[in-house]
């Protein structure tokens, strides 16, 4: 199972969205990771098929997906960035419409939603009408309609959005247990996310993955230019106006900062060992206020 | 047939489609129906002040009416019409509601202009000498001819609608008409009451998906495209046929229990003298229906576009109000040959042209405004069909 983008082009009037991407996705987790506005939802809608490129194209099993249409999304789950939902549904109303959208035989329809409900933990709640459910909830109901036809895709955009960091958690563990034989594609600005469940990210800017690779090849990227320095808690400012700083913490009398810099800040810079996060900040220093 | 069955269920399952259809019905059936025959239409005078100051006994009322109407045999003629109208002038005050004088008066007017007078306030019947109400048919023909010809009508189409008078037999049968008229008066507001209702539960059929913003993730389902939006055509249909049957069956029992089938093969001409159509009560009552279905019918298919065009629901809701009433508002300042063709559009024209001699005159051959106010209306709901699954399908790629 393969999943191909060959030089995806995506333009509004002048302005292009997603630029020449092109990558090759086999089973496994795919973190896209962005800031907003980076390209992200549209590059997983044109994914999704229901977005169409402006150039390029994306092949399943080296076939087009637009010219595939049900075929592929038969195969395909999809959570939307902004779950949509009627809210006088019940949970288990609202997954046997959506399986029958999906074209699965009322019968096991009616099996697979409870299961779904019972892996989500929503099964105690299911009569009650999606209105009355917490975020977290209805994240997790998006989950569970997403993975109705079993898919072989699965696309996440901004899963997490919104989530407390206790359903986060359980969302991330939720998401690493249905990996297996499936291509999950996850998109998120919230680095931690990706961190702990993805086996390869792309780095998203201006609508090009300006890096991508395993965690580990993206934290090597970043190796050497991170570094710690001890400063006087009335230098703080200065330094975050003109460096890019990851993190300040007090110790003692001293500020120390977590700065990401290609050169040695200052004489007094000790090199320390990258993170992802440190990585997304060398690319989106302007950021830092999300994480 | 699942997808059908799970868009009518979610169709039905919301809030304002429930109270939508329970305040048509409670208006249709209770308030002009029940309540109407019952009290302020057919309930004996108290305060003749108020329509609501009648007492609460149409049902009993009703039957006193089609009695007193059976004195005067089952057909009009010259000597049942003078005895009509001779019986009613020796009427007391109190006595005289029980006959049929709106209906008997408006044949005085139609037929013996030169009777009528202007100096003074009372209705002919009071008046006029019944010594002179002879000839009832020849009059009748009289008043079609001056009719037609004060109307410009032409020689051709005046042979077209004299052969379907010659259909019309005579002498006329007759019981209580009043009833008849209220009846098919009732019936040519129905759709306008129904289309009310179509918009509220159909302009949000597709456009309601965006604002729940689940367009997006139902267009990546396998079903979610041409599938999904045949499914909530066919729903759209089947519920404007529930809902015109929740309406229509109820309303006609209502009908019979009120008025039993006393006079279903009248002609419809004693309610309007000159007109034209070979047609009964009955058959009337069938076309009343039919019209109000087929532009319903036609009317529910443009909504639906106009749903699959928008992304708003409250815009789809204005847009379809606006698809209501305007075209209605705007024909009447048409020149008539447009007035024409603009009540073919769903719900613009009334179903009481039956009562009138409007011809349009299609490629040399003229045909009667009624068959085509019945044919017209639904097709513009069928082809707007394809345009409906055209749009949602397509609708995000952009």
């Amino acid at each position: 199972m393969e999943l191909s983008l060959n030089n995806i082009t995506k333009k509004y009037g002048d302005k292009k969205v997603v630029n020449n991407v092109t990558t090759t996705m086999t089973p496994g987790v795919y973190g896209l990771l962005g800031a907003n506005g980076a390209g992200k939802t549209t590059l997983m809608r044109m994914m999704t098929a229901i977005l169409e490129p402006t150039s390029g194209e994306i092949l399943f099993d080296k076939e087009n997906i637009m010219k595939m249409g049900a075929e592929y999304r038969s195969i395909l789950g999809y959570l939307p960035q902004d779950f949509g939902y009627y809210p006088n549904s019940s949970a288990k109303d609202f997954l046997l419409y959506i399986a029958t959208l999906k074209g699965i035989p009322s019968k096991v329809a009616k099996i697979k939603a409870q299961e779904l409900l019972d892996t989500i933990g929503l099964s105690d709640v299911a009569n009650k009408k999606i209105k009355t459910y917490s975020g977290g909830m209805k994240q997790r109901l998006g989950i569970a309609q997403a993975l109705l036809n079993d898919p072989q895709i699965l696309i996440l955009d901004e899963p997490t959005a919104g989530l407390d960091p206790k359903e986060r958690v359980k969302f991330r563990n939720l998401i690493s247990s249905l990996a297996q034989n499936r291509i999950v594609i996850l998109s998120t600005h919230i680095v931690s996310d990706v961190e702990a469940i993805a086996d390869k990210v792309f780095l998203m800017k201006y609508g090009q993955f300006v890096s991508e690779g395993t965690i580990q090849d993206l934290i090597d990227e970043v190796q050497g230019h991170v570094w710690e320095l001890a400063i006087n808690p009335k230098e703080a400012d200065t330094w975050e106006e003109k460096m890019t700083v990851a993190n300040l913490r007090r110790e003692g009398n001293c500020t120390i900062l977590r700065i990401i810099s290609e050169e040695s800040p200052s004489e007094s810079a000790i090199c320390i060992p990258a993170t992802l996060e440190d990585l997304y900040l060398y690319h989106f220093p302007m950021e830092r206020s999300k994480q | 047939m699942d997808l059908i069955k799970a868009e009518h269920k979610k169709l039905w399952s919301k809030k304002s489609v429930q109270v939508s259809v329970l305040l048509c019905f409670a208006y249709i059936i209770i308030f002009a129906g029940i309540l109407q025959y019952q009290w302020f239409t057919f309930g004996s005078p108290k305060d003749e002040t108020s329509i609501w100051g009648n007492h609460f006994d149409g049902y009993d009322n009703i039957r006193n009416h089609q009695k007193y109407a059976e004195q005067f045999g089952n057909l009009l003629t010259d000597s049942s019409f003078s005895d009509m109208v001779s019986n009613y002038q020796n009427l007391s005050e109190s006595e005289n509601d029980l006959s049929d004088w709106k209906v008997v008066n408006t044949w005085l007017q139609t037929m013996y202009p030169d009777l009528e007078r202007s100096d003074t306030y009372k209705i002919m019947m009071q008046y006029v000498d019944t010594n002179q109400l002879t000839g009832l048919y020849d009059k009748r023909q009289k008043a079609i001819d001056d009719f037609l010809e004060s109307f410009g009508t032409s020689e051709k189409e005046t042979e077209y609608l004299m052969s379907m008078n010659n259909k019309v037999n005579t002498p006329f049968s007759y019981v209580w008409t009043e009833g008849w008229m209220t009846i098919l008066g009732n019936l040519q507001d129905y759709g306008i009451m129904i289309a009310i209702v179509l918009v509220i539960c159909l302009a949000p059929l597709f456009s309601g998906e965006w604002h729940n913003r689940t367009g997006a993730m139902i267009l990546s389902m396998k079903n979610g495209w041409k599938k999904d939006a045949i499914a909530k055509i066919i729903v759209g249909f089947s519920f404007s046929a529930e809902l015109f049957f929740i309406i229509a069956i109820p309303s006609v029992i209502v009908q019979l229990i009120y008025f039993g089938t006393s006079g279903f093969d009248m002609p419809i001409q004693c309610i309007k003298m000159i007109a034209v159509a070979p047609m009964n009560m009955l058959e009337a009552e069938i076309y009343e229906y039919a019209h109000a279905f087929m532009g319903i019918m036609g009317f529910a298919g443009l909504v639906m576009l106009i749903s699959a065009f928008s992304k708003s629901e409250i815009a789809s809701i204005i847009a379809g109000f606006a698809l209501l009433f305007i075209p209605t508002i705007f024909s009447e300042y048409l020149p008539y040959q447009f007035q024409l063709f603009s009540d073919l559009f769903p719900l613009v024209g009334n179903s009481a042209i039956i009562f009138r001699t409007n011809t349009l005159n299609i490629f040399g051959k003229i045909v009667w405004m009624p068959y085509l106010q019945l044919l017209i209306p639904p097709l513009f709901g069928i082809i707007s069909i394809p345009f409906t699954v055209k749009l949602w399908s397509k609708r995000l790629r952009i």
